[in-house]
């Protein structure tokens, strides 16, 4: 048993670690696919809004370094690979003199702490409705099914805005921007804390709420084809009662949606960074959004690489509880 | 004379369906079986035979529901007992089932024991585990089944074994009736024929007291029971011993579905049970007098009167006809003729 | 085939979900026939003129006036003058001044005015009120005096003779216009943006342009996955590995971010909505592909595969006639959502300042870009955001009605 996990587990490993060269190489190589020279592009773009021309010349030469620009390719990914791994990104363009690893590590932890609970709120809640909705069926089903299938199809910049007008603005009980009140520096006071939190409940909840769309409606078709599945007939005639076979139900229809999670959990973390923009929430998607308009490139790419890994750690570590949550994973490995 | 382990007196049931349509599979059905005796039920695709043999254990939920009728099992009348009590001391004890599907009849992400201990446990207070286990362990070897199959989970067995796994269970608890829902039809021949052995070695070693036995391939029934009843559009239209059945059939439906298959060749075995032309009624809407009258050669203005209703005929035989035996005999012997 | 459009018909969701989108389509293509302005074109000078009729005072003063006596136009007019923070000062001043709190009605106009004639007095200095506070005041009192004279306000006109100011013509309060005879009327159904421009025929041209975006999406991403389906899951083998492998890699690589880094390496001068289309569809193929590739694997052993196999048939022929028929649906399927994954792409792009150039068309992404970047969601200005939200949720949720109602027609045991 214990083999067939550690081989599921090697298994997934490798393929993470394949997954993580290849969007490394993907983040390397599509910038410079651009046309000419990429710093002077880059550079040049950046300095239309910038007076202090030896910053620039600053900044150019040390993205010359960086990149490597005069040198071949491979040469070229060498000194960025290098760069990368002692986490160093070079220095934001948008917000000179800081450096894009400075301004990153301020707005990790804020998309990771919302984003991450968000979605496994989202999904937990959206499974027992689903599944509610599958076993109760009647009226529930049917108010909670055109629901989930409305706000599903909802963007999540769209639900943003619509919690932001309808709790922010009209009704007041939540602040429309920011991860905490304008007026606070972050320390581990009780009022910053407390600010913390009130903020947080919007961009957190309209995540959640989309989330929870789509997963209950996936939860109630798979729950709906579990229960009509041949083994619930079968237990049912050797006599056994519907509060067991329900449990088999579910969690027989749970694992495929835990593997679902694991795919599509890039797709949601895209969703999230819009709707951080919406709140101006001091994450990772208000930082892409000043680095795009300040034509921040290192900012981008770094923050696009940090996304890709954060998406593709969610995955493996989903991927790995799968392994020991489906009994069939060990059983099948193993020989 | 021998126990009867399984009697129905005019058991209906009915599927009710999500735009509020009945469907009438089985209509006034009624039959007997008899301790150490093996009934075969027959008839073309959707005429009702997995919705009786469902109908049979007395325990029904949507979108199955019971009409009218008498189920006696082992001389206890169930039809007046509550669901739960159905399900905690008939099913599985008394009367157990074997799916059509059986390749999918099995919880996948539970392991075969687990699920042995669930069904022991529904029906006896004071086991344990480790007594399950032993039991099922000898079980297992008695009917020729690897007993480390029991830890493993369906994915990990083969569709014959999967399929003999299920049936096992289905006999743990040495029930008196057997009700097998084409249990081979989905297996390739090797696999059919194991799983053919291990039922009628399951009432001579008696695990089981009787069998009823549901399929379209009329040679293999021929082979395996008894008796023999043939269903049309949810009713019986004739019962009869199964080499009476075979070799003459009284009613027209009997004798067009054994027609196709008096000689049991090798490539005939698969031949499903549509060789009479047209098609079977609606059962949302079955149509008054005989059911079969739309397809009977014989067909006569009063056939679509009013209902037929079982005749007998000897040797304790019966059909659903109104033209009498020795008419339809004749008739028989005439076509024969005829063809030469 | 006509029978299972009979079948797709009969779904009640599938035909909610058409209805809606052929009337959206329907919009989209006569609108324009019937308002034919450009839909960039700016014609409001401020940001965000509410939803309305805007008559023309200029036409209006030279129309034919005609008098109509109304006995609660004054009141009407002065409900319409005096806001909630006028309101809520008048109490506070007639608080200071002594008024009980309970005797003051903020939403009885009538009686309100009554209590604030008779007790206001400019020179009465109520304590804590600032130099700025008083002001406001006096101006409070002497704007509603003028809307409760009876006298005229008058129209003046510079005359080009001598350069000087001459007063052509009286408006009295009884002075009515006929709407109808007024040269210069502009209806604005959903007002203007932050721009001055039109919103609802902007709106219909971002439609138009997001589906086309959407369309080109959808027809490269499912061509895309439809042949690397086919191919991994036909040929099978090492063709199969290498597929898998790169379907796999794209599944589990955010798409958005892909689309991040390719049209911020575009460029914004080379971003059309064609190109960022071009580019959606590039980043979207993977699900097509791999639903595709799960059906063709298990078709590949079907009986009448093998059939056209033995009789000699050329794998295109077998594709194409054996295989492609059986996954039609679930092609179908998957380009409907990949037009409306499509759409919701290039709002996200263009809500993060990557969307097409701002130049040439709105998109439904663009006008929700512009909107929040002039805070149209704070402000309360909804009509600059919400038709467009409404339009993207009215696409979205009709096809995927169309979806749910073809699954519950091809997928039967999901059916309930
Ligand atoms: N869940 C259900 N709801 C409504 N009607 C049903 C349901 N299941 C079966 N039926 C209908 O009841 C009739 C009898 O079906 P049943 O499955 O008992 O036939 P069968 O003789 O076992 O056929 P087969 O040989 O294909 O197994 C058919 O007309 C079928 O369409
Ligand atoms: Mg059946």
């Amino acid at each position: 048993m214990l083999k067939g996990y550690l081989k599921y587990f090697l298994n997934k490993l490798g393929w993470f670690a394949l997954t993580f060269v290849f969007a490394f190489l993907l983040n390397f190589i599509l910038p410079r696919l651009m046309p000419g020279d990429p710093v002077a592009a880059i550079v040049s773009r950046f300095a239309q809004g910038m007076s202090n021309t030896s910053g620039v010349q600053a900044i150019y030469e040390q993205y010359t370094e960086l990149f490597g620009t005069n040198k071949p390719m491979t040469e070229q990914f060498f000194i960025y690979l290098k760069n990368v791994a002692r986490g160093d990104f070079g220095f934001s363009f948008s917000q000179y003199p800081r450096t894009v690893a400075d301004v990153i590590k301020s707005s990790i932890w804020w998309t990771i702490a919302l984003q991450f609970p968000a979605i496994i709120v989202g999904w937990l809640i959206g499974n027992t409705l689903g599944a509610l909705a599958a076993y109760l069926k009647g009226g529930f089903d049917k108010v909670l099914m055109p629901i989930s299938l409305f706000v599903s199809n909802f963007p999540t910049f769209g639900m943003a805005v619509i919690f932001m007008v309808v709790f922010g603005v009209n009704l007041k009980w939540f602040p429309t921007s920011g991860g905490y009140g304008f007026d606070l520096i972050p320390n581990f006071s009780w009022n910053f804390i407390q600010s913390v939190i009130v903020h947080y409940q919007l961009p957190f909840w309209s995540i959640v709420v989309i989330a929870i769309g789509g997963q209950a409606i996936g939860m109630r078709s798979m729950s709906i084809y579990e229960l009509n599945a041949d083994y619930v007939k079968y237990s049912r005639f050797m006599g056994i009662k519907d509060r067991k076979i329900v449990g088999y139900v579910f969690r027989n229809a749970m694992l495929p949606q835990v593997t679902g999670l694991a795919l599509s959990i890039g797709t949601m973390v895209g969703g999230a960074l819009v709707a951080e923009i919406v709140f101006s929430y001091p994450g990772l998607g208000t930082t892409l959004l000043r680095a795009v308009l300040g034509q921040d490139y290192p900012l981008i790419s770094a923050v696009t690489l940090i996304i890709t890994v954060m998406a593709l750690f969610a995955n493996f570590i989903i991927e790995i509880l799968y392994g020991f949550i489906d009994p069939r994973i060990k059983a099948t490995q193993s020989d | 004379m021998a126990n009867t382990m399984l009697e129905v007196k005019d058991l209906s049931t009915k599927y009710v369906t999500r735009f509020n349509e009945g469907v009438y599979a089985v209509d006034r059905v009624s039959l007997k079986v008899e301790e150490g005796k093996s009934l075969g039920i027959a008839g073309e695709s959707g005429c009702g035979k997995s919705t009786l043999a469902l109908s049979l254990m007395g325990y029904y939920f949507p979108p199955l529901h019971y009409m009218n009728g008498d189920i006696t099992i082992n001389g206890n009348n169930i039809s007046g007992l509550k669901a739960e009590d159905v399900r905690k001391t008939i099913l599985g004890k008394e009367v157990a089932y074997i799916p059509q599907a059986a390749m999918n009849a099995l919880n996948p992400t539970r392991k075969i024991i687990h699920f042995i201990e669930d069904v022991i446990l529904e029906h006896e207070m004071y086991v344990t585990k480790k007594d399950i286990y032993g039991r099922a362990k000898k079980l297992f070897e008695t009917l020729g089944l690897p007993p480390e199959v029991l830890q493993k989970y369906p994915v990990e067995l083969s569709g014959g074994m999967k399929q003999r796994t299920v049936i096992a269970i289905s006999v743990m608890l040495l029930p008196k009736v057997l009700i097998a829902d084409e249990p081979s039809s989905a297996l390739d021949v090797t696999s059919q024929k194991m799983v053919i052995k291990m039922l009628k070695h399951l009432m001579e070693a008696g695990f089981i007291s009787s069998m009823i036995f549901i399929t379209h391939e009329l040679p293999l029934l021929y082979n395996v029971v008894d008796d023999i009843m043939v269903m049309y559009a949810g009713q019986i239209v004739e019962k009869g011993s199964s080499h009476e059945m075979v070799f003459d059939p009284i009613h027209p439906y009997s004798k067009g579905l054994m027609g196709s298959i008096i000689v049991p060749e090798k490539g005939l075995r698969d031949v499903k049970l549509t060789a009479i032309p047209g098609v079977p009624p609606n059962l949302k809407k079955p149509p008054a007098g005989c059911r079969f009258a739309e397809r009977c050669r014989f067909v006569r203005p009063e056939c679509r009167v009013t209902d037929v209703a079982m005749r007998e005929a000897e040797h304790g035989r019966m059909y659903r006809c109104i033209i009498p035996e020795a008419e339809l005999r004749e008739a028989y012997a005439r076509e024969e003729h005829k063809n030469g | 085939m006509k029978h299972i459009l009979q079948q797709v018909f009969r779904s009640g969701k599938f035909v909610t979900g058409f209805s809606i989108f052929m009337a959206i389509i329907l919009i989209v293509v006569f609108y324009p026939m019937i308002i034919t302005d450009a839909p960039l074109s700016i014609i409001g000078q401020g940001t965000f003129f509410p939803p309305g009729i805007y008559v023309s005072v200029y036409d209006s003063l030279s129309s034919t006036t005609y008098i109509l006596n109304l006995d609660d136009a004054t009141t009407k007019r002065i409900t319409n003058k005096l806001n909630d923070e006028d309101r809520v000062s008048i109490k506070e001043w007639l608080v200071a001044a002594g008024i009980p709190e309970s005797e003051i009605d903020t939403t009885d106009t009538q009686k309100l005015l009554d209590q604030w004639f008779t007790n206001y007095d400019s020179q009465k200095n109520v304590p804590g009120m600032t130099n700025a506070k008083r002001n406001y005041y006096v101006r409070l009192n002497t704007a509603l005096k003028s809307l409760l004279s009876p006298e005229a306000a008058a129209v003046m006109q510079v005359n080009p003779l001598n350069n000087e100011l001459e007063q052509i013509g009286t408006i009295n309060q009884t002075d009515y216009v006929n709407v109808g005879e007024v040269a210069n009327i502009r209806i604005l159904p959903l007002g203007t943006d932050n721009f001055g421009r039109d919103v609802l025929t902007e709106l219909v041209s971002a439609t138009r342009v997001s589906l086309q975006i959407g369309f080109v999406a959808g027809i490269i991403a499912t061509l895309i996955g439809l042949t690397l389906g086919l191919l991994a899951g036909y040929i099978g083998g090492f063709v199969d590995d290498i597929i898998t492998f790169i379907t796999n890699l794209f599944i589990v690589i955010p798409p958005f971010v892909l689309l991040i880094l390719i049209s911020f390496s575009i460029g914004q001068e080379q971003r059309g909505a064609f190109t960022i289309a071009v580019v959606i569809g590039f980043t979207s193929w993977v699900w097509t592909a791999r639903a595709v590739r799960s059906q063709v694997i298990s078709l590949r052993n079907r009986d009448h595969v093998n059939l056209s196999k033995l009789s000699g048939h050329s794998i295109v022929h077998i594709i194409l006639n054996d295989i492609l028929p059986y996954i039609l649906s679930y092609v179908i399927m998957a380009f409907i959502l990949q037009i409306s994954s499509g759409i919701l792409a290039e709002a996200g792009l263009s809500i993060l300042g990557l969307g097409p150039r701002t130049t040439d068309v709105p998109t439904l992404g663009l006008m929700m870009n512009w909107a929040m970047i002039y805070q149209a969601h704070i402000l309360g200005n909804w009509w600059a955001y919400m038709p467009v939200l409404v339009t993207i949720a009215l696409i979205t949720f009709s096809m995927n009605l169309m979806n749910t109602g073809m699954d519950q027609i091809f997928n039967p045991a999901l059916r309930d």
